[in-house]
């Protein structure tokens, strides 16, 4: 069985030679607490539901929220999602492959839909 | 196809809000070069060069609004592929710190915070294989993706680079 590890990406903080960020500014930025002072080293994971990458905090111990479906960890937001929604699983993949081919599909009917997502 | 490094020598980050007009080279962007085309983000470095305290929080978005007709790169500036034998691209990505009609980093689609403090301070972000953040296309709000400061700090000086992967 694959282990979640391959998911992992990494970030380094280097503020070892400054002041730092302040600790609200870290919070504000939803940084792990320490993370705006000296050297701070991270895994990080993407969201496979979303694509935001989320630093994984090695104080946190609440449950990260996994989708057994696509066998990531995803991030909060996407978490509550799946839950309100039974356990669906649509990974940000999926959206993409279906873009693309609606894009496909609309060009050769010689029009042209683009991608788009409300804001 | 074959990645790319998209590398800014030195510019100073301009803050500002979420949907609010960038300033010209206060940012870094890169855009899809066709309506299908897919671009993993693999890499985000950067290096501060400011000569006194810069707190900067930096942030890796998607756009809400997207640029159109950009501006060069100039001297400093570039966007190459990391191996000499890539072949040219049919549809070229955009990379661009200035242009006519400004791009917007959007308010719900961040990635990724970067905070740190430019007064020789060093950020490095690596994705692992296979967990890339894309850009789609080259529309809102998956075509564009942004290096930018948000508002709160006081940005300095930064050499930074974006090491990409048009699909």
């Amino acid at each position: 069985m694959p282990s979640l590890k391959r998911c992992e990406g990494y970030l380094m903080l280097d503020n070892r030679n400054n002041p730092g960020i302040s600790e609200d500014q870290v919070r504000a930025a939803g940084l792990p607490v320490g993370a705006g002072r000296g050297m701070f080293e991270a895994p990080t994971i993407t969201c496979s539901h979303c694509q935001v990458v989320v630093v994984l905090n090695p104080l946190r111990n609440r449950e990260r929220p996994y989708c057994p479906k696509c066998d990531h960890y995803i991030c909060d937001r996407c978490g509550k999602v799946r839950e309100a929604n039974g356990g669906e699983c649509k990974t940000f993949n999926q959206v993409i492959e279906e873009m693309q081919e609606a894009v496909f599909r609309a060009e050769q009917r010689n029009g042209v839909i683009l991608p788009t997502q409300g804001d | 196809m074959a990645k790319r490094s998209f590398k800014v020598s030195t510019f100073t980050p301009v803050a500002v809000a979420d949907t609010v007009n960038f300033t010209d080279a206060g940012y870094m962007g890169l855009m899809g070069g066709s309506t299908t085309q897919r671009i993993n983000v693999h890499e985000v470095y950067m290096g501060g060069q400011a000569t006194a305290s810069a707190p900067s929080l930096m942030i890796l978005a998607r756009d809400s609004t997207v640029q159109a007709t950009p501006t060069a790169l100039s001297t400093g500036n570039s966007d190459a592929a990391l191996d000499p034998a890539t072949a040219a691209l049919a549809a070229v990505p955009v990379a661009f710190v200035a242009s006519t009609t400004k791009p917007q980093r959007s308010a719900t689609l961040g990635l990724l915070n970067l905070s740190y403090n430019a007064f020789g301070g060093i950020v490095r972000w690596l994705a692992a294989p296979g967990e890339e953040p894309s850009i789609l296309g080259n529309t809102a709000s998956f075509g564009e993706m942004s290096l930018s400061a948000y508002t709160g700090g006081t940005p300095g000086l930064t050499g930074a680079h974006i090491i990409y992967e048009p699909l």
